[in-house]
């Protein structure tokens, strides 16, 4: 991108790198290696993503490490959480055998909302979801614990019900056998991926553009850009539905993590 | 891609014009999906407010729905990044 189509007819002021040439969109993703540890380079989305884990663990230790018969406000919180993840994901998709694949659906489901919530956390500002890396290998878990789980309990006749389905007219077999392969194989995982990864990285643009964009334009021309004020103020309203987003995605992953083990468990349905 | 350069007249850089034609399919791609969302979540909330005892049930099955019907523009989402 050359210089003057960045600025609006304004001189574009070499001095200025922000104002002149913009961060590539790229840009906002990649995370310098910040030291190494025997040959291991260490950036900042992988502290970022131990530093989900742990609070995570932090989260659940704080509200469950001394239980009280009057709970505070903050464990009443926490304890709704995981009460709406036991009794409406686990129990209410999968059935009474829910709780088993309970513990996983918890830590997947608060490890992917703190995750997602790091994108709008002030001086986070990362969404560590929007590197593919993660939200893959959570997809990647799922996908061998209910592949697993399919021929487990179903034997051969679990990879035969989705190549063969017997409740599909005999011509039609073959077709719907080989969409139904390739849709629980390879879309499957993939889907779940991408979802996760795409809002947050939407999200993360959009956010940068508007909030930093906004902030860069006002800085930068003395608070005197209208435009920098405006594309601020249109960022405030981005950010509480950047909120909802996180809650919504970690929802979804979790409740289709769920869906899938339940398929997995009674492929009839 | 080049005969597709030289058919539309455009010389020079193809790799733009890659881009630019995958930055289009994922606007087409997008069409279907989007108006499949539409019809799935229009009709939960029918059903919701015909029976708002079966919400919660009609809710995860819409997220379902939706997931589904979602997938192709994921696919190309995907596609829009490997052109």
């Amino acid at each position: 991108m050359t210089a003057d189509q960045v600025v609006l007819a304004i001189e574009c002021d070499p001095a200025q790198p922000a104002a002149c040439a913009p961060a590539n969109t790229n840009e906002l993703f990649e995370t310098p290696t910040l030291f190494s540890i025997g040959g291991f380079g260490v950036n900042r989305a992988m502290l970022l993503m131990v530093l989900a884990a742990l609070v995570v663990i932090a989260l659940l230790l704080a509200a469950y490490r001394r239980p009280r018969l009057v709970p505070t406000r903050f464990g009443v919180m926490v304890e709704g959480v995981v009460g709406y993840v036991r009794d409406e994901v686990a129990v209410g998709v999968i059935g009474p055998e829910g709780v088993r694949y309970f513990p996983y659906l918890l830590s997947l489901f608060l490890f992917i909302l703190v995750g997602n919530l790091f994108g709008i956390t002030p001086l986070v500002n990362f969404p560590v979801t929007s590197r593919m890396a993660i939200p893959a290998f959570l997809a990647l878990v799922t996908w061998v614990i209910f592949v697993i789980l399919g021929f487990a309990r179903n034997g051969f006749k679990y990879l035969r019900d989705i190549v063969w389905p017997s409740s599909v007219p005999l011509a039609l077999r073959p077709l719907v056998g080989l969409i139904e392969f390739f849709s629980t194989f390879l879309l499957r995982p993939l889907t779940l991926a991408v979802r996760l990864f795409a809002n947050m990285v939407a999200g993360h643009m959009l956010l940068s553009v508007l909030m930093v964009g906004g902030l860069i334009f006002i800085t930068r021309f003395d608070g005197t850009s209208v435009l920098g004020v405006l594309w601020f103020a249109l960022g405030i309203p981005i950010f509480a539905f950047e909120v909802f987003v996180a809650i919504l995605q970690a929802y979804i992953f979790t409740l289709l993590a769920a869906v899938y083990i339940q398929t997995s468990l009674h492929p009839e349905h | 891609m080049e005969l597709l350069a030289q058919a539309t007249g455009v010389t020079g850089n193809v790799e733009a014009l890659k881009s630019a034609i995958a930055v289009m399919g994922y606007g087409l791609a997008a069409i279907g999906p989007g108006i499949g969302i539409g019809i799935v979540v229009g009709n939960a909330v029918q059903a919701m407010a015909r029976q708002p005892e079966a919400a919660g049930m009609v809710r995860t099955t819409m997220f379902l729905g939706i997931a589904f019907t979602e997938a192709l523009a994921l696919i190309g989402f995907v596609l829009f990044f490997l052109a």
